[in-house]
């Protein structure tokens, strides 16, 4: 090895080994152990011996209907995500960005505020709103003149996901909005200018210039739709409390910790939790390429 | 300047070999349970501070979590070996479990000094009779009746003697817009732990009936749990327990009964304290429920009880004898009259279990009531001590769908049942 070559191969150890160890460290060695966990028997809380029980793992969740009824939730939080905060978000910047209503920074500061709010701080305003005799009931109570009306919406399996996918969007769409509101500023005004001058109306300017122009961020959007969705526990967890609520709002990742830190009941919880996480990010991975592909059909994010 | 430099390499020599020969303190890995704002964490703070003042070789190296995130910190510390060598743990199927699995459970019975711990108070929790852990109390009583004397009279009536009695006290309570028995029905374990574990119990006559159901020497679809189930139908349908009672959590239903807008509450013995309303609290009553329809004579005005919880020190605590030692000399600390003292003026506990232990004289009416309560009720079961995992939860959630109209008893005993056959 010339003498060039060996100074250049250090250098560039010199520059990867690191960036390269903390990465194989932090994420790679994770994700092999909780594939590994997935397809054996090992209790890590309790040790000792361990034996390879193949798919067993996956099969049991496959049979399991708290599983079917996770990923419907988790599939109605995507829903409410990508069809709902994304297409708020992007109408409200719209709004700002054209100047459609006064004192538009106001506005902008209150949709965005909830993000400067901790998740377990939004979580248990919504739960007490929602409480027995709470605002939201008084409020019914008010409306319908029967002094015994509750909102029991997040007592039922088939409604709890209205009051939850309500907060979803409360909470998320302020920040979707200032990720489409960043984008539109830097489109070039002559652009929107000599649309006006073709005689171009402002639905017209919105559907044929503005959002072929932001295509690429709305994908990009649509991605960490996707993903925060999948893994979303906190906000959820928050609102509901231990017992039939939670167990009506469960999705993948409650689900998940449910089996895997509660249920001592099921000797095998850790590699049963490590494989409900598993099939979250399979599943995670497989919408994102969904939206990628949709993307590539429709020409997002194409140069125009 | 020489000679500020050597005078400078001298100091420097010195404070080397001062802290080369100073001995190295010993850390005893906690875990405690409370947090910044309430007595048991305060409290904690303070043991902790004083017990390190007179113990400078003694290093209490806790961290101090409360409620769910204690429970789940245990776990995941516990899974990534990072085993405390002290830590706040029962011992059931609740509390106990996460260091039964990990094989962490270490028994005190052989360090702890008989004559300064009353032996009869604490009870086995191993099967050789072991001592899992130092209860802070005799037990965790959690079917308590808490009633607002002044408000039951007001409507014209007295301390009821039956659930009938309550009934009756129904259509009074609707008329002034207050609720009977308020309970966190949003809690699902409220519903097991705080009710359920009382009438299951009174129905059956055998105060050990829901340990004997998790053996499978009875079956949760037998009639007696099918009945005690359908007494919450019952409670709805009298009026006694509101099905929006489905909607209120642990903070709103101590609110409801502080604030006047119930005249009785369901929840444990440690909620006591918490009465912030000092004229609801100097006019409360707690007892035992009353007597239930179709109770059996032989567990009639019993209590559910649990081990109380307290602090232990783990196997891997205990395997280095200094260490070892060290958590001892702070249990004796945390232990103390003067702790458990306050501990029974906070209401954390119900009784000690120290020998020759004087009880003060001016205690709060509550606190005392508490301790004839712990005297005089016979103790049963508490469900989720032995029930735990998916038909616990089962069982949670389905008798809050029973109150909420949801779904029927029957239903919801078969569940459990195929569950902890399953």
């Amino acid at each position: 090895m010339k003498k060039r070559d060996y100074q250049a191969l250090v250098a560039y150890l010199g520059l990867v080994v690191p960036g390269l160890t903390v990465y194989l460290v932090i994420v790679a060695y994770p994700i092999l152990y909780s594939m590994w966990l997935s397809l054996t028997d090992f209790n890590p809380n309790r040790g000792g011996s361990w034996s390879l029980v193949g798919l067993l793992q996956y099969r049991t969740m496959i049979q399991d209907p708290a599983f079917w009824h996770a990923l419907k939730n988790n599939l109605t939080v995507v829903a409410v995500s990508v069809f709902g905060q994304i297409p708020i978000g992007f109408a409200l910047a719209y709004i700002l960005f054209r100047k459609l209503v006064r004192a538009g920074r106001f506005y902008q500061s209150m949709v965005f505020l909830p993000h400067f709010l901790s998740t377990i701080v939004i979580g248990t305003m919504w739960k007490r709103l929602f409480q027995a005799d709470g605002p939201v009931a008084r409020l019914l109570q008010i409306l319908s003149g029967d002094p015994t009306s509750q909102f029991d919406l997040m007592l039922r399996a088939e409604t709890v996901m209205y009051p939850i996918g309500f907060a979803l969007i409360w909470m998320y769409t302020g920040l979707y909005m200032i990720v489409f509101l960043a984008n539109m500023q830097k489109i070039d005004a002559s652009m929107i200018e000599a649309a006006k001058i073709d005689g171009a109306s402002e639905p017209q300017i919105f559907f044929r210039l503005i959002v072929p122009l932001l295509s690429g961020t709305i994908l990009v959007a649509t991605t960490l739709a996707i993903a925060g969705s999948l893994r979303g526990f906190d906000l959820i967890f928050a609102m509901t409390t231990q017992g039939l609520t939670r167990m009506n709002a469960e999705v993948l990742p409650i689900f998940m910790y449910r089996t895997a830190f509660q249920d001592y009941s099921n000797p095998m919880r850790f590699a049963y939790g490590s494989a409900i996480s598993n099939i979250i990010v399979v599943i995670s991975v497989a919408l994102i390429l969904l939206s990628n592909y949709i993307g590539r059909r429709l020409h997002a994010g194409e140069e125009h | 300047m020489k000679k500020a430099t050597v005078l400078l390499l001298g100091l420097l020599l010195l404070l080397t070999a001062v802290l080369a020969t100073a001995a190295p303190k010993v850390v005893v890995k906690t875990m405690g349970y409370g947090d910044n704002s309430n007595p048991e964490g305060v409290n904690w703070l303070r043991i902790v501070a004083a017990f390190e003042k007179a113990n400078p070789d003694i290093d209490i190296d806790f961290e101090l979590l409360y409620d769910e995130a204690y429970h789940q910190k245990v776990v995941a510390r516990l899974a990534a070996g990072d085993v405390p060598h002290l830590a706040y743990m029962g011992a059931d199927a609740r509390w106990g479990a996460p260091w039964k699995e990990a094989g962490q459970q270490f028994d005190h019975k052989p360090y702890m000094d008989p004559k300064y711990y009353d032996f009869k108070l604490i009870p086995e929790m191993g099967p050789k009779g072991e001592i899992w852990e130092i209860p802070l109390g005799t037990s965790n009583i959690c079917t308590v009746l808490y009633m607002n004397e002044k408000l039951v009279k007001s409507l014209g009536f007295a301390a009821p003697k039956t659930y009938q009695d309550i009934a009756a006290m129904a259509p009074a309570a609707k008329a002034k817009g207050l609720d009977v028995v308020s309970i966190d029905g949003a809690d699902g374990w409220a519903w097991g732990s705080c009710l359920m574990s009382m009438v299951i119990a009174r129905l059956s006559g055998d105060a050990h009936w829901v340990s004997k159901a998790v053996e499978g020497k009875y079956k949760f679809s037998d009639k007696v749990f099918v009945d005690s189930l359908a007494f919450i139908e019952r409670m709805v349908k009298d009026g006694t327990i509101a099905s929006k009672s489905v909607l209120v959590d642990y903070g709103a239903n101590l609110s409801n009964f502080s604030n006047e807008k119930a005249l009785f509450m369901v929840q444990g013995h440690w909620i006591a304290g918490s009465i912030e309303n000092p004229e609801v609290a100097n006019n409360t009553l707690m007892m035992a429920w009353p007597k239930l329809p179709g109770e059996k004579s032989a567990t009639a005005g019993s209590v559910a009880a649990a081990i109380s919880i307290g602090y232990g020190i783990t196997k891997a605590g205990a395997a280095d004898p200094k260490v070892r030692d060290a958590a001892l000399k702070f249990l004796q600390y945390f232990y103390s009259h003067a702790e458990t003292t306050q501990r029974l003026r906070d209401g954390a506990i119900i009784a000690p279990v120290l020998k020759n232990f004087k009880v003060p004289d001016d205690l709060p009416r509550l606190v005392k009531q508490k301790v004839g309560l712990a005297q005089s009720a016979m103790n049963t079961d508490v469900i989720d001590a032995f029930l735990s995992g998916a038909p616990n939860d089962a069982l949670n959630a389905g008798m809050q769908k029973i109150a909420a109209g949801q779904a029927t008893a029957r239903k919801v005993a078969e569940e459990v049942e195929a569950l902890r056959r399953k």
